[in-house]
């Protein structure tokens, strides 16, 4: 995040960070992409996964000391290291894989040990008796363990557009194969969690899952449209980039049909983050099929337009998912800090951020795809733009903000006051969730 | 357990197999058969015996990657007509078949730098590296100046790597040359493929910046150009380099070999601005600055004529008329040309062309100056040692009554 922000200033004020090496734009930029998927993101899911995993499963996670070596290991052997070499020149110059290869290896360690952490309770209980969180628990891990190693490793053996394509794949996979499926876990378990109903239709969630694992693979070549990559490559990509934004709006449908009676806004903050979380996505998922296609994708492509899109991804759906699934289980723990006010001020600020961000650089990135059509000097696309990175870098610094509220929200304020704001528990609270949580079950 | 029960695990072991089988598609879909067409083209496509990059090259390559460069420049030039139009011939499997891991990039905040090798002068390119708003006043590139050793006329191993590695994008297919193109066509066994035919659309390298050494015409500049437009264009583009009033003393000059001119010192004909706006100075920093509008270039012309406008015409003393013409006939024609257009015998054979005196007179200082210590980085050397105190004056007297100012450059003043 502070990364991201800093990039956002060196933009407008270029010269900053100029006498030292590690603060160049490119490498801080490698650090803030890295930073938001594996620092924050992965992070905040291991987090949520110690809560829903026990419940889900009805056994604890495999071993308490495990999770201190993958704790251990994520942050001070992947991010640590990983942010230390990139600032210091060793990194690999791939979108989401700007981590080097050495870093690379303890990623996939310590991915295969949060598997072994987290996945046997599903399977030891039956594979029939699985709810929806937990099919997206089993299917990202698992997933991400095979398509981190090709996304990471292939590149630097493939060269040039044969590499892309891999890239490509990547791009698509980090988002689609492990941050989606992480994401909507935690949206599915929270929804029915706060609302004590459960969720609307497990068939339509089922069908759901299946068709985004099936899809969300096959969209990485939208990344290169127009590329020498072949046309039948590039055109089932952007067939599939459709058949998603279709299979999205069964998800979110189903999501939102299971919120209903919440209200637009609910009182519960972590239903309000994961409600706001979902409609992100519907809209960033739509707005992905749209760019996907050659009309839209041959103006929007390179600008940005697509920053736009990935920061309501990775921030609008996946981070709001992530907050909500945090505050979520913070209002079960008694020994947490919570301080509710905080909380409320993070989801105004980073909406209001978001928001903002998306606008403003949708706004920018047509701008700036309508200036290199119309064929004036390059450097006129530059200037237009200022405004628009202006007005991004200011309003990087309310998201910041609201990122600092919600630490402040989770580590201030008194023990266990999570316990209190928690929606008015159905008969039987800590005891029912489970049952609620596998309807699969009691459908049968 | 019930029939039900195994029936919808029955259905789940499927769908988790189709669900890896799906993944595994994709993998060969769009990875593995897409490589497989890529290296197939690039061995029908490539030249016999494509140019390697050099050691150095590979090292900026690397250097390239390690800061991020390829975050705001790609290097891929789309299948698209705005993109040929403005870089050049899009980009063909065979070009980027030794780029591992690759360098696409996925955001163009700088251009694309498939081909600027050759656009830009190497003086240029560390000038700019070291402090880009030195030279472009309105760029956003950060500064590299841990790369040089304090100035930019003092760049360390990895400045000289990075910029051999600048220098070589996009130069392996231009020196394939037709008979590479003709191969590549050929290769491509594509005739009615209507995209893979775009790769041969348009000019190689489209960089509008790209100097050409030409003597054809430009496209003629309409008189009496905007000067208010031209002021403002000149201030945010060569007022770095050619200083805010001319004087070749911008901010960026220091470095530039041969230096910036000193444009308050020449009067230029219309023809000879509008030459050196759309074909640059080759062997110099100048570029082109072909991408901006007639009007625009006619503004440039107009502001740039004005630097020079108030100067008092300083007397030929008439005993040194036929000494003038009688050094320059022995000294100077045979790169500056007879009539001095700049056309001498040696000329083609020069790194840069000899300065046409028919279409720019210098300031009597500034033809003394040049005179007495040559111009740095050119073939023009200094006369010092040959010519006396008089004969320089002379000289300088007769270059400067070469001088055949276009009607077009009288009006504008």
């Amino acid at each position: 995040m502070s990364f991201g922000l800093i990039a956002a200033w060196q933009l407008i004020v270029p010269d900053l960070g100029r006498d030292a090496a590690w603060l160049g734009w490119g490498r801080v930029r490698y650090a803030h992409t890295q930073g938001i998927m594996l620092g924050w993101l992965a992070n905040a899911f291991f987090a949520f996964l110690y809560h829903a995993v026990p419940i889900l499963t009805g056994k604890p996670v495999t071993s308490a000391r495990l999770g201190v070596w993958i704790f251990a290991l994520w942050n001070f052997a992947v991010m640590l290291p990983g942010w230390v070499l990139v600032l210091a020149g060793v990194s690999q110059p791939l979108e989401w894989a700007e981590f080097p290869v050495v870093v690379d290896v303890v990623v996939v360690a310590a991915l295969a040990l949060a598997a072994v952490q987290f996945l046997p309770g599903f399977f030891r209980r039956g594979m029939e008796s699985l709810y929806v969180s937990s099919w997206y628990i089993i299917g990202g891990l698992v997933f991400t363990l095979l398509a981190y190693p090709m996304g990471n490793l292939v590149p630097e053996f493939l060269p040039g557009a044969a590499g892309a394509a891999f890239s490509g794949l990547w791009i698509h996979d980090a988002v689609g194969l492990f941050v989606t499926p992480l994401a909507l876990a935690i949206i599915y378990f929270v929804i029915p969690a706060s609302t004590g109903r459960p969720v609307y239709s497990h068939f339509l969630s089922m069908l759901g899952f299946w068709l985004l694992f099936f899809l969300y693979p096959l969209n990485g070549t939208h990344h290169y449209v127009y590329s020498v990559i072949p046309m039948a490559a590039q055109l089932t990509a952007i067939v599939a980039s459709a058949l998603l934004g279709v299979t999205v709006v069964i998800v979110v449908t189903n999501l939102f049909l299971s919120m209903r009676g919440a209200g637009l806004l609910p009182r519960d903050p972590a239903l309000r983050f994961v409600g706001t979380g979902t409609f992100f996505y519907v809209i960033v998922s739509l707005q992905g099929s749209a760019q996907a296609q050659m009309a839209v994708n041959q103006t929007v492509h390179f600008t940005d337009w697509v920053v736009a899109h990935s920061h309501l991804a990775m921030l609008g759906f996946a981070s709001f998912a992530a907050a909500g699934g945090l505050v979520h289980a913070w209002q079960r723990m008694p020994e947490a800090r919570y301080n509710a006010t905080a909380i409320t001020w993070a989801y105004w600020l980073l909406v209001s951020g978001l928001v903002g961000m998306v606008v403003d650089l949708t706004i920018g990135g047509l701008v700036q795809g309508e200036l290199w059509k119309s064929g004036a000097p390059w450097i006129d696309s530059v200037t237009a733009s200022r405004v628009y990175w202006v007005a991004r870098a200011h309003i990087g610094t309310i998201l910041a903000a609201g990122f600092i509220a919600l630490l402040v929200g989770l580590t201030t304020g008194p023990r266990g006051a999570g316990l209190a704001v928690r929606p008015a528990p159905a008969a039987g609270a800590d005891n029912g969730l489970a049952p609620r949580l596998s309807p699969v079950t009691e459908a049968l | 357990m019930n029939r039900a029960g195994r029936a919808l695990r029955m259905s789940y072991l499927v769908a988790s197999v189709a669900g890896v089988a799906f993944f595994a598609l994709s993998v060969a879909l769009l990875g593995v058969w897409p490589a497989r067409v890529l290296d197939a083209q690039t061995a029908a496509m490539a030249p016999a015996h494509p140019l390697e990059p050099t050691t150095s090259e590979r090292r900026g390559r690397a250097i390239y990657a390690r800061e991020g460069c390829a975050y705001c420049h790609t290097q891929q030039i789309r299948y698209l007509d705005s993109d040929i139009a403005r870089f050049g011939q899009p980009t063909l499997a065979w070009e980027t078949r030794r780029d591992t891991p690759q360098l696409w990039g996925t955001r163009r905040i700088g251009p694309d730098l498939s081909r600027v090798g050759g656009a830009r002068s190497l003086d240029w390119h560390y000038a700019h590296l070291f402090a880009p708003r030195e030279i472009v006043a309105v760029s956003v590139m950060p500064g590299y100046p841990a790369l040089f050793d304090g100035a930019p006329e003092r760049p360390r191993q990895d400045a000289r790597d990075l910029v051999a590695y600048l220098d070589s994008l996009g130069r392996a297919r231009e020196l394939a040359g037709p008979e590479g193109e003709a191969h590549a066509r050929e290769g491509c066994h594509c005739p009615d493929d209507e995209m893979a035919q775009m790769a041969f659309h348009g000019v190689l390298n489209a960089h509008p910046a790209r100097a050409r050494r030409t003597t054809d015409a430009p496209p003629a500049l309409p008189a009496n150009g905007d000067r208010g437009r031209g002021t403002q264009l000149y201030l945010q583009h060569c007022a770095t380099c050619h200083g805010p009033t001319g004087g070749g003393d911008g901010v960026g000059s220091h470095s530039l070999v041969p230096p910036p001119a000193k444009l308050a010192e020449h009067e230029y004909s219309t023809e000879r601005l509008s030459a050196a706006l759309w074909y640059g100075v080759a062997g110099s920093a100048m570029p082109a600055w072909r991408d901006y509008s007639l009007a625009d270039r006619a503004a440039l012309s107009a502001t740039v004529q004005a630097l020079s406008a108030a100067r008092p015409e300083p007397e030929v003393p008439a005993h040194l008329v036929p000494l003038g013409a009688q050094v320059y006939a022995a000294n100077c024609v045979q790169c500056h040309g007879e009539k001095g257009d700049g056309r001498g015998a040696a000329a083609d054979k020069l790194a840069m062309a000899p300065a046409n005196f028919t279409t720019q007179r210098l300031s009597l200082t500034e033809a003394l100056r040049v005179l007495r210590a040559g111009v740095h980085g050119s073939p023009m050397a200094p006369w010092t040692t040959r010519l006396t105190d008089a004969e320089r004056l002379a000289a300088a007297h007769h270059v400067r009554s070469l001088y055949r100012a276009a009607p077009a450059a009288t009006e504008a003043r």
